[in-house]
């Protein structure tokens, strides 16, 4: 699995240099290697950085000096321009032509490649789906800013560019925000979409309106009802939901429920108890602290050992005497390994915060491997910010 | 602006650079118009910010061009050609001057993480001023690359041909050289800069 490290590929494969078969290997070497990762983060940005830069403007004075020192080195003439002018503007009128034709042919379906900038293949698996206002038969280019549509019939599979495949269900409607070497963004208005991405962490985000899904290497369900609130369950790998002030890691064989105005709830396994989950639903979301009190003592009376991993992410999230007896819960599953004190995790220490979780991640199911993700920058509000590596080892 | 010299450059083929090599003015003021803003933004990044400076290179350049093009056989690309004498100026203008720049020569940047999203736009201008002073301070065989890969937009293989050097080098400076301006400007890694 660490056969070769990837570090020195890590621009070619941003800027499409290498393969298919050569970025294939780099995003499966990727997923699954801490250090070379962690490179791709940092070159990713200056990547970002870079495309920042200005082309600049020449001062329109720069011309005249050119042409009066050429007339003094080269002796430029313009004896007989007319031949190349007409020349010139024979060239212009083909110029313009093929300019034509590229802009007629970029709207017909780009069957060719779907990526890059030219837009992302659809393919039609049940009905008529449409992208814009045009239904699609067979396939379909879905560009910049353009929505695809599916009805009650209808079904539509997005090829990712090189890195994955998105499964769009009936009566979804999604929208191609942005495809870049650094970045792939769909929005998700409303209906159901399964992802399966094999690319580095943090290259394809999903925009719903209560919450950002980004993909940390992995397989994914997200729905949107008709209200904005949604759902993600996640069947391979890790997905982070973000929302302004709340980021949730949601793993394999766990679920997370968002809602609008409050962003994404607390994760859970889809194998607990349904009075688990429906107590976990009124933790997050109702406002009566009475419905809440109940919904606790619920909740942790279901509580099993892998279920540390809701725990632990409503420990920042809960108030000074709930805290207390979520930990006191936790402690009773399993225990906190040496070094983690009940005064340090009451009081939010991120240190021990991630210490604990990385002892817990081994209960929190097959993750293949590939170890818990990092959190994002959005670690507001007591979040604790997750790192990839043993705390211990730091 | 920008899309006059685009469409400027489209224009570019044998029979402009034939008329030039004949001496024809209106030819040279083409390819002028095509470069000209390409070259002169290598220029300004590579003489550290002195846009007086990147003028006299600029106009250094395109005078080496106009007398060496009768030598041009197109043998390779022109803006192959072209782009051999930007970096070759750029680099002995560089031995010659001797410039020493330091880290503190560039107006210092501004923490622009946080911003609101109205004010977005204007974090990315001050974004690109930031990468703009990191990317002048950058030893001149890593920020090349990133100048014909972001301003020029080469591929790999043109930059390789350009540089005289192989694609892995150019893999390699480049990566290299986003590393550096990835540490240099490690405070603008902020999500809601980036909109995410």
């Amino acid at each position: 699995m660490f056969s070769k490290h990837v570090t020195k590929d890590i621009s070619a494969y941003c800027h499409g240099e290498l393969s298919n078969e050569e970025s294939k290997r780099f995003a499966e070497h990727i997923i699954s290697c801490v250090k070379c990762r962690t490179k791709f983060e940092e070159i990713k940005l200056g990547i970002k950085l870079a495309e920042q830069l200005p082309q600049l403007t020449a001062p329109d004075s720069l011309w005249p000096e050119v042409e009066s020192a050429l007339g003094r080195e080269v002796g430029i003439v313009s004896a007989n321009p007319w031949p190349w002018r007409a020349r010139i503007a024979v060239a212009a009128a083909v110029v313009l032509a093929l300019s034509v034709g590229v802009w007629l042919y970029n709207r017909q379906p780009d069957l060719h490649t779907g990526s890059g900038k030219s837009g992302w293949l659809v393919t039609t698996l049940d009905g008529t789906p449409k992208i814009g206002s045009e239904n699609i038969s067979t396939r379909g280019s879905l560009s910049i800013g353009e929505w695809l549509e599916t009805d009650e019939k209808s079904r539509a599979q997005i090829a990712v560019g090189t890195i994955g495949n998105v499964d769009i269900d009936e009566n979804t409607r999604v929208r191609l925000l942005e495809t870049q070497p650094t970045e792939h963004r769909l929005e998700l208005a409303r209906g159901r979409m399964s992802a399966r991405i094999w690319a580095p962490p943090r290259l394809f985000f999903v925009d719903t309106p209560s919450a950002v899904a980004a993909d940390l290497g992995c397989a994914y369900t997200l729905s949107v009802d008709d209200k904005g609130d949604g759902r993600l369950s996640v069947t391979s790998g890790w997905v982070a939901l973000q929302a302004k002030e709340r980021e949730s890691i949601v793993p394999e064989g766990a679920s997370c429920e968002t809602q609008l105005g409050t962003g994404p709830g607390t994760p859970y396994f889809d194998d607990s108890s349904l009075e688990f989950q429906q107590a976990l639903k009124k933790i997050d979301f109702d406002k009566d602290p009475t419905n809440r009190t109940a919904a606790l003592d619920s909740m942790l009376s279901q509580s099993r050992a892998k279920d540390t991993l809701t725990l632990w992410h409503l420990l920042p999230r809960v108030n000074d005497d709930e805290r207390v007896r979520v930990y006191e819960k936790m402690e009773s599953l399993t225990p906190p390994p040496a070094g983690i004190t009940r005064e340090g995790v009451l009081n939010l220490d991120q240190k021990m915060l991630e210490q604990w979780r990385y002892a817990l991640q081994g209960s929190w199911g097959s993750s293949g491997g590939k170890g818990i993700p990092k959190l994002g920058e959005k670690s507001l509000k007591g979040w604790p910010t997750l790192d990839l590596k043993d705390p211990a080892k730091k | 602006m920008e899309r006059r010299a685009a469409m400027a450059e489209q224009l570019i083929n044998g029979q402009v650079i034939e008329a030039c090599q004949q001496g024809d003015r209106d030819a040279f003021q083409c390819l002028f118009e095509a470069y000209k803003d390409k070259v002169f933004s290598i220029a300004v990044y590579s003489s550290g910010g002195d846009r007086t400076l990147a003028e006299d290179i600029t106009q250094q350049i395109f005078l080496k061009l106009f007398t060496a093009i009768k030598q041009f056989r197109g043998e390779s690309e022109f803006t192959t050609w072209l782009y051999r004498l930007v970096v070759n100026a750029c680099l002995d203008e560089r031995r010659r001057s001797r410039r020493l720049l330091h880290w503190g020569d560039t107006v210092p940047v501004k923490n622009v993480s946080d911003k609101k999203p109205q004010e977005r736009q204007y974090a990315r201008l001050e974004v690109a001023e930031a990468v703009r002073g990191a990317i002048e301070e950058l030893k001149p065989k890593f920020r090349l690359p990133i100048l014909l890969k972001y301003i020029e937009g080469l591929s790999y293989e043109e930059i390789a041909d350009v540089m005289g050097c192989s694609k892995g080098t150019v893999a390699s400076r480049l990566n290299r050289g986003h590393s550096q301006l990835a540490k240099r400007l490690s405070h603008l890694n902020s999500p809601s800069l980036w909109g995410e």
